[in-house]
């Protein structure tokens, strides 16, 4: 294989999580361009009609996948990339991890149980993780092991507060995932 | 013929014209986020639409899939097929993220965790 041009790195990353829990927020507070919103053309694949009664059914349908960039230099790119957060697109999942460095999942506390399905997603690949608990205004803060446990996280594994919206939090946010998957590269997990 | 006689198309039906109908690239399968540089310019253009050409274009500087979808303003799988036909005429490279080329090492990592930290 030829990686003459590999000084040229993209590197991703995945933002998951519920429906409306912020993660276009996330990707916006960072990117340095709109998050740009590329349609997923489905056909076949996503025709499982399912509880759309009263949606007139199409053979065709569009998901948008939210993205957006971060150049570290040229030629060296972070793209973040919003999972689609309704349960039926999962296998665009799929497709989306393989080749990612790692994955934050976006929690709120009011709705703590919208994360479980993306902590399980990336326990069974062993995609490294973290979870980042999002504080909206007015959120009750929750004492962060209370969270740990009641979304059976590993200890390993970092769960930090964050506010979506504020481009130094996220930040934050991205270093300790990028430590996390190192540290996790090392251990040859 | 006079434009404004000739309305846009639909979006989906523009996109069934610019790939033949074809929903899958052909070849190996690459990532949202695989780097796509052009290699070389065609000696007859007659075979390749518009979309080829502005795609040819786009990755004269390396850039991703995603980036090239978002130029030309198709969706990611109308530009994968695109790309997979200008890479099976040999005028465009397609390399996996550094992730999936197993590069991800220590450098990387710390180069990384040193520009997040200068943003």
């Amino acid at each position: 294989m030829d990686y003459a041009r590999s000084d040229t790195l993209a590197i991703k990353i995945l933002i998951a999580g519920g429906f409306g829990v912020g993660k276009t927020t996330m990707v916006s507070a960072v990117s340095e361009i709109q998050p740009l919103s590329t349609e997923e053309l489905l056909s076949d694949r996503g025709a499982r009609v399912d509880d759309t009664s009263g949606v007139e059914a199409k053979t065709t349908t569009t998901v948008a996948l939210d993205f957006g960039r971060i150049t570290l230099r040229e030629g060296l790119w972070i793209y973040l990339f919003g999972t689609p957060g309704q349960d039926r697109f999962w296998f665009m999942w799929d497709e989306l991890a393989i080749g990612a460095l790692g994955a934050v999942v976006l929690a709120d506390t009011r709705r703590l149980g919208d994360a479980f399905p993306a902590v399980d997603f990336f326990e069974q690949r062993r995609i490294p993780y973290m979870v980042a608990v999002n504080l909206f205004d007015g959120a009750r803060r929750h004492d962060p092991a209370v969270i740990r446990r009641a979304l059976a996280v590993p200890g390993h594994v970092p769960l930090v507060p964050c506010d979506a919206r504020e481009r130094e939090s996220v930040k934050e946010v991205l270093l300790t995932l990028v430590r996390h998957a190192r540290e996790m590269s090392r251990v040859g997990a | 013929m006079a434009a404004d006689e000739d309305p846009e198309p639909g979006p989906l039906v523009r996109m069934f014209a610019v790939t033949g109908g074809r929903a899958r690239p052909v070849g190996e399968a690459f990532d949202v986020i695989a780097v796509v540089t052009t290699i070389g310019m065609p000696y007859d253009q007659a075979g390749l639409s518009p979309e080829h050409l502005a795609a040819l274009r786009v990755a004269t500087r390396p850039t991703t899939v995603a980036d090239i979808g978002t130029r030309l303003r198709l969706p990611l799988n109308i530009t994968r097929v695109l790309l997979s036909d200008l890479r099976r005429e040999g005028l465009v490279s397609i390399d996996p993220p550094a992730a999936t080329a197993g590069v991800l090492n220590e450098r990387i990592y710390q180069e990384v965790l040193n520009g997040l930290r200068a943003l």
